[in-house]
């Protein structure tokens, strides 16, 4: 069966995106655009459980989050990074796109826990709703919020600009405004 | 007199989670909290903004050509059925 140019376009138009959402669960590259080969590979083999007119960045993510958890489970000890090491790789991989100022957000961002970190990446990077982040992750709606809650917090704390119980407002507010990088 | 910092580093971070309704931990009463929520919300402004410079970057990179090639092929060809 050949597939309808306009469903392959919908697949090609969500590659970016959904390669933006592996490396931010990845944080490796590599293995990110394997995981997508991956995804897209199983996705166009299944192409007929795909509804025309609903929504094809929300069906590749949870195709693609589905691959990531269940290798995750395999690889449970080495993703986890108790001593930063993977964060740490994080900083030294410019071709990420990552550009300097970005290195120390990339780390605290890794060090969330993944749950987190994907919730967080799917409601304020990838841009979905909470409902659709809640389908993608196979989670309730509320779930979701409390993650993105929780990672906000978290980095809030990993990046120290909510110190303010510590240092005062006018020290926290610097920090932010140093943050700026606009000068 | 103040503690080394050092020992501090092994707690985990929950540890200083629970703060007390009525004064927070430095023993400062709530109103003074009304600062707290302001900031917060350009700490929250910042962190999405960085959260997304940092994914369009990526996106932006566009359809990496292997991968634009494989959904072209896997698209195009004729497996016998209908």
């Amino acid at each position: 069966m050949k597939l309808d140019p306009v469903i392959r376009d919908q697949v090609l138009a969500t590659v970016p995106s959904l390669r933006a959402f592996a490396i931010s669960l990845c944080g490796n590259v590599d293995r990110a655009d394997d995981l997508v080969q991956e995804a897209l590979l199983r996705a166009l083999a299944h192409i007929d459980s795909f509804q025309p007119g609903t929504n094809m960045p929300a069906w590749l993510f949870t195709i693609l989050r589905n691959l990531f958890r269940s290798e995750y489970r395999k690889r449970r000890r080495e993703v986890e990074d108790p001593d930063g090491r993977y964060a740490e790789t994080l900083k030294s991989h410019p071709e990420q796109g990552g550009r300097v100022e970005f290195s120390e957000f990339r780390a605290a961002l890794a060090r969330l826990p993944s749950e987190q970190r994907e919730a967080l990446i799917l409601v304020g990077a990838s841009g979905f709703s909470y409902e659709d982040a809640a389908a993608i992750c196979g989670c309730a709606v509320g779930t979701i919020k409390s993650r993105v809650n929780r990672a906000r917090t978290r980095l809030a704390d990993l990046l120290a600009i909510d110190s303010v119980d510590d240092f005062g407002p006018d020290r926290a507010t610097r920090a932010v405004l140093a943050r700026g990088g606009r000068g | 007199m103040m503690k080394t910092g050092k020992t501090t580093n092994l707690l985990p971070p929950a540890a200083n989670e629970n703060k007390a309704e009525t004064r927070d931990a430095m023993g400062r009463p709530v109103n003074q909290r009304k600062n707290e929520v302001r900031l917060g919300r350009e700490v929250q402004a910042r962190i999405g903004q960085q959260l997304r410079a940092m994914y369009d970057n990526i996106v932006s990179q566009g359809v990496p050509q292997h991968l634009a090639n494989l959904v072209r092929r896997l698209s195009d060809q004729d497996d016998g059925t209908t």
